[in-house]
């Protein structure tokens, strides 16, 4: 409950961490050695396969180990046998083992770590690192769906209704291959380790996005004690999913301190990015539809492939959009994934629900056109009253309110429905709509709340804040349960001694953390005003503690506002100065008795040169339906990121393996393209009024995923808007539309 | 990086010394030092030329002069090239990011070496940086490479938007070295792979670029350039083109016409202009002549496509800068 007159949750609190950030003094995981207990650090260069699949035959380190300041080079030849526990966390793949690095001779994939070159100065260990000649006696990599490395991952089926017979009977029929294409996180920062070991306990600071998996994950790797690790990690500089799992050099950082006894800093480069932080993986998505005359869709198979790595079993929510999205009573998936001779995929920005809305949205769109039906009406006459895959109530869907404003604001009405049917110049102009959703997630969360006698409080919890504001919106939310100004309480963050918390993904940590923060929160102020009215020296003593309210710090009666104390006196007169509350958010059932989701409709404007084949987007819209907002600027910031993010899967984004040797062929950002500026004239982000207080008691469905969700199909629908030219193909690029 | 020795001369001649005991010049550094890290060069000293006094742009009896080391954003911003040769500050502009434009020199971005990412990486093969080790571009993801001018050792491109430019404007270049002064064309200074890729241009052991030249044109003159890309800006060109046109009495005088993206060196369209000179501007003559734009073009695996738009690309931009009347 908030106490305050005016709430801050809600409000668009600027970054309160943003002073540090852009004045540079936030310290990132690589630049953590501006820290005392790191100084005398060394450096580790990581040593990467240039095979795709194969054995080590021989690591000649002589020239490198001569280089002045070279302390290390360390390979399979000589590290240690690690006991790699075995350990799962909740962002691992549920079938497989993890790689483990330099402890046997196998390559799995090009760019496998294979040795780490450590010296006293970066430059040194650059150096000896491009000096380590290793020979390979070398196999051709599998890269392809259609070559695997061995036979399809056992698949993931659903089925409801009888999809094959609704398809027979079905007035029209569609039936289309749509391919996605890999994709990297490519945050601005670059993955980055410093490890220091103390006897038998390891300090590591690093960037991630989930401080308790490396915890447990380095714990396993060396076989100690997840007590006697401790993961440290303030600030990230966008991570996108790419900093959810502990990655192999994470575990290299850490072995090659415990073999030079030197604190070690490892970062990635920007090529090492490619191959050794999870992508997202390469899908074909064959989707067959059938309708009645009227659109209602009667009918959908899904035929899903996905690449993996051979030695782990990545898979994402690929299935949940076919299942939820539309009434159809008659639905077939299969969703296999393929092993290939790759790193293993990870989850980025809305995995799964990002793929599977291209093909869902795109075939959608087809439809529309086939019957003569306006896309947004289409979607309308296959909106569900309940979840049609559970048969469950939705906690909140006003999907069509997001149909309804977008289509207002951007003027859908006056849109010719022909392909082709506005023109400026050179320019073929088009639109079009694209529905997104993303299942909002909760999980357990703790924090602690602490409020010190100079009436400023501190609370904890060991999330992250990736970019989305979380040491913002947790301080607002602290802030209105605690009835302090944001002012005076400071969030913390990052730190694996700090209370549980879930990964910082899947737009998860707004619903969980903050659900504990406002916890933890209640209760330490129920504390206070408990010590207060059984407190003779103050003066709300002998008072109803109901009746008792705070705000701006005081404590006061709700009907005699005179009648009050500050914190900060309440305090003085205690023993210890301090008062101190744990608390936390465990989700119940909601999850089984309400389907709930976060929509939005994405609207795409995109302007597609005639004869030169350039698509670019003029302008994006989503109305989007996430429950509670808690701070509308950090979530505009959040959205535009998104949408952004849709616009380089949709046209730009495409990690290029050549299958002779899986060698990354554009493994740089002047060849891996994302949008610039340039590229985001006009995007814009709308939010329904109101929240879901049956997903979790602060009323939020989450938004980082969602605003990802959507973009890439409403893209390649106003782009057939646009050209009469349908891409099933992502990124959709000149040579497509020519 | 490999180790290197540093060096910065005061004057020229102390500098040609130093490139004549083997020093490599750097100037602005953005392709050598990006190449440095990637260890694909590893010159054992550099010779940094920065502090040399090549950089004024000027007009001279023999055309306008730019300085070698004036800097690519300068040069986009002389009034005297803006109001004379708008082929040029478009090809500036359009090139890399305004960051780059700020260190890179006009020197330096004709020697600029090419993006061909087997070129880039010391794990593959490529004739160009191993001579004899093979090119792994030819059959491997090769959609920026060159379908003009290839040869089976190499068909990497060029990178440089504005030696497109230069080209069209039968650009000269100045080169000083120990043994003096000379001038060499533009077209002729850069060569083609052949079967010597390694060899990308005229330059002797230790000599410098000191400016380019630019011959006076007939005026009234017409020129502009077209860069197409995947995305708007701070992308090299899948296919660019530079027209400069003199047009008296509804005739084209004299056509010069250079495309970018394309080629192994920045590719003067002769065909193209053939077809140009002497007619009157039409929509139909740029589709006519555009249409012999690709001439003698070999496609390679992933960038078949790059023949049509550059003949779309080379109609286009005839019709920006010629007009239909």
């Amino acid at each position: 409950m908030t106490q305050q007159a005016r709430p801050v949750a809600g409000t668009p609190l600027s970054r309160v961490d943003g002073r540090l950030k852009v004045t540079g003094r936030a310290a990132y995981a690589a630049e953590q050695d501006a820290h005392a207990a790191v100084r005398g650090e060394v450096h580790g260069v990581i040593v990467t396969s240039t095979v795709g699949k194969g054995r080590i035959t021989g690591i000649d380190t002589a020239q490198a180990a001569a280089q002045p300041g070279v302390l290390a080079v360390i390979s399979h030849l000589n590290a240690p046998k690690l006991p790699y526990r075995p350990y799962r966390g909740e962002v691992d793949p549920a079938r497989g083992e993890r790689l483990r690095v330099f402890q046997d001779d196998r390559v799995r994939f090009f760019g496998q770590p294979v040795a780490v070159a450590v010296a006293e100065t970066l430059e040194a260990a650059q150096h000896a690192a491009s000096l380590v000649q290793v020979t390979y006696a070398a196999e051709r990599p599998a890269t392809g769906l259609d070559a695997p490395a061995g036979p399809p991952n056992q698949s993931e089926n659903y089925q409801r209704g009888n999809a094959d017979q609704a398809l027979q009977q079905a007035h029209t029929r569609l039936a289309r291959t749509y391919r996605l294409t890999r994709e990297n996180h490519h945050p601005m920062e670059m993955h980055a380790t410093i490890a220091r070991w103390d006897g038998d306990r390891l300090t590591v600071w690093d960037k991630s996005q989930f401080v308790r998996t490396v915890r447990g994950e380095l714990a396993a790797v060396f076989g100690i004690p997840a007590e006697s690790v401790h993961v440290i990690s303030p600030f990230v500089g966008g991570a996108f999913g790419s900093g959810l799992r502990a990655w192999p050099h994470v575990a290299v950082a850490a072995l090659a301190a415990r073999q030079v006894r030197r604190p070690v800093k490892v970062m990635l480069t920007r090529k090492q990015m490619f191959t050794g932080t999870g992508f997202r993986p390469l899908t074909e998505y064959k989707l067959t539809l059938g309708a009645d005359e009227r659109g209602r869709v009667t009918a959908a198979v899904h035929d899903i492939r996905a690449e993996t790595s051979t030695y782990e079993d990545y898979r994402e929510a690929l299935l949940t959009q076919g299942q939820m999205t539309y009434t159809t009573p008659n639905v077939r998936q299969s969703y296999r994934s393929i092993p290939l001779d790759v790193s293993t995929p990870t989850w980025m920005r809305g995995p799964g629900a990002a793929t599977a809305a291209f093909p869902i949205e795109c075939a959608m769109d087809e439809l529309a056109y086939e019957l003569g039906i306006d896309p947004i009406e289409l979607r309308l006459r296959n909106e569900p009253e309940r979840d049609p895959g559970t048969g469950v109530p939705f906690s909140t869907r006003r999907l069509r309110e997001c149909f309804r404003i977008g289509a207002r604001t951007v003027g859908w009405d006056e849109r010719a429905p022909q392909p082709r049917s506005k023109r400026e110049g050179h320019w073929l102009i088009g639109t079009g709509v694209a529905v997104a959703t993303y299942h909002t997630a909760r999980a357990p969360a703790q924090a602690l709340a602490r409020v010190e006698a100079d009436g400023r409080a501190t609370v904890q919890c060991a999330t992250s804040d990736m970019g989305p504001g979380t040491y913002t919106s947790m301080t607002q939310i602290a802030a209105d349960a605690l009835g302090l100004p944001a002012g005076r309480v400071r969030f913390e963050l990052g730190d694996s001694a700090m209370p549980l918390a879930p990964p910082h993904g899947g737009s998860m940590t707004m619903a969980s953390v903050g659900s504990a923060v406002q916890d933890t929160c209640d209760k330490l102020r129920k504390q206070a005003i408990a010590l207060a009215v059984a407190d003779p020296a103050s003066p709300l003593h002998g008072a109803p503690a109901g009746d008792v309210v705070v705000r701006d710090g005081r404590l006061h009666l709700r009907d005699e506002p005179g009648r009050d104390e500050s914190y900060r006196d309440l305090l003085a007169r205690g023993k210890d100065g301090r008062l101190e509350a744990r608390g936390g958010y465990t989700p119940g059932d909601e999850a089984e008795r309400y389907s709930m989701h976060a929509y939005g409709a994405v609207f795409a404007q995109v302007a597609v040169d005639e004869r030169l084949g350039m698509a670019r987007v003029r302008r994006l819209l989503g109305v989007y339906d996430a429950g509670r907002i808690i701070n509308p600027k950090l979530a505009h910031s959040q959205a535009i990121g998104g949408l952004v993010g849709g616009i380089g899967m949709a046209l730009l984004e495409h990690t290029v393996t050549d299958p002779r040797d899986g060698r990354i062929a554009n493994p740089n950002l002047a060849d891996y393209l994302v949008p610039t500026n340039a590229d985001v004239p006009d995007v814009n982000a709308i939010y329904l009024d109101g929240d879901d207080r049956k997903a979790d008691p602060i009323g939020v469905k989450g938004l980082a995923e969602v605003v990802i969700v959507g973009v890439a199909p409403a893209i390649a629908n106003a782009i057939f808007h646009a050209t009469g030219r349908r891409v099933r193909d992502l990124p959709i690029t000149i040579e497509a539309l020519l | 990086m490999y180790p290197f020795a540093y060096t910065k001369p005061a004057d020229t001649a102390a500098a040609l010394a130093a490139g004549a005991r083997g020093g490599r010049y750097i100037a602005g550094g953005t392709t050598l030092v990006d190449l440095m890290r990637e260890t694909v060069e590893r010159p054992g000293t550099l010779v940094d030329i920065s502090g040399l006094p090549l950089d004024d742009v000027r007009d001279t009896a023999r055309g306008l002069r730019i300085g070698a080391l004036a800097r690519m954003a300068d040069v986009a911003a002389h009034p005297q090239v803006r109001s004379a040769y708008p082929v040029l500050v478009q090809s500036l502009e359009l090139a890399a990011s305004a960051q780059l434009r700020n260190m890179a020199t006009i020197g330096g971005n004709i020697l600029q070496r090419t993006r061909c990412t087997y070129f880039r990486d010391v794990s593959a093969a490529c004739n160009k940086r191993r001579p004899g080790s093979g090119c792994a571009a030819l059959d491997g993801y090769n959609r920026s490479h060159a379908i003009l001018g290839a040869s089976d050792a190499c068909v990497a491109t060029h990178p440089s938007d504005l030696t497109v430019a230069l080209a069209a404007l039968d650009a000269k270049v100045r080169l000083l070295g120990p043994d003096g002064e000379r001038e060499v064309a533009l077209t002729e200074f850069l060569l083609q792979p052949g079967n010597t890729p390694e060899r990308e241009h005229d330059l002797r052991p230790g000599e410098l670029i000191t400016a380019v030249e630019i011959p006076p044109h007939p005026k009234p003159l017409r020129s502009g350039y077209l860069k197409v890309r995947d995305r708007q800006s701070y992308e090299f060109a899948l296919t660019s083109v530079a027209v400069v046109l003199h047009l008296t009495g509804g005739v084209i005088r004299r056509a010069r016409v250079a495309a970018g993206g394309v080629g192994t060196v920045p590719w003067r369209l002769n065909a193209v202009e053939r077809r140009l000179t002497g007619e009157r501007p039409s929509q139909r003559l740029w589709e006519q002549a555009a249409e012999v734009a690709a001439e003698g073009a070999r496609p390679l695996r992933h960038n078949a496509f790059k023949a049509e738009l550059l003949k779309r690309t080379v109609e286009r931009q005839l019709r920006t800068v010629g007009g239909t009347r």
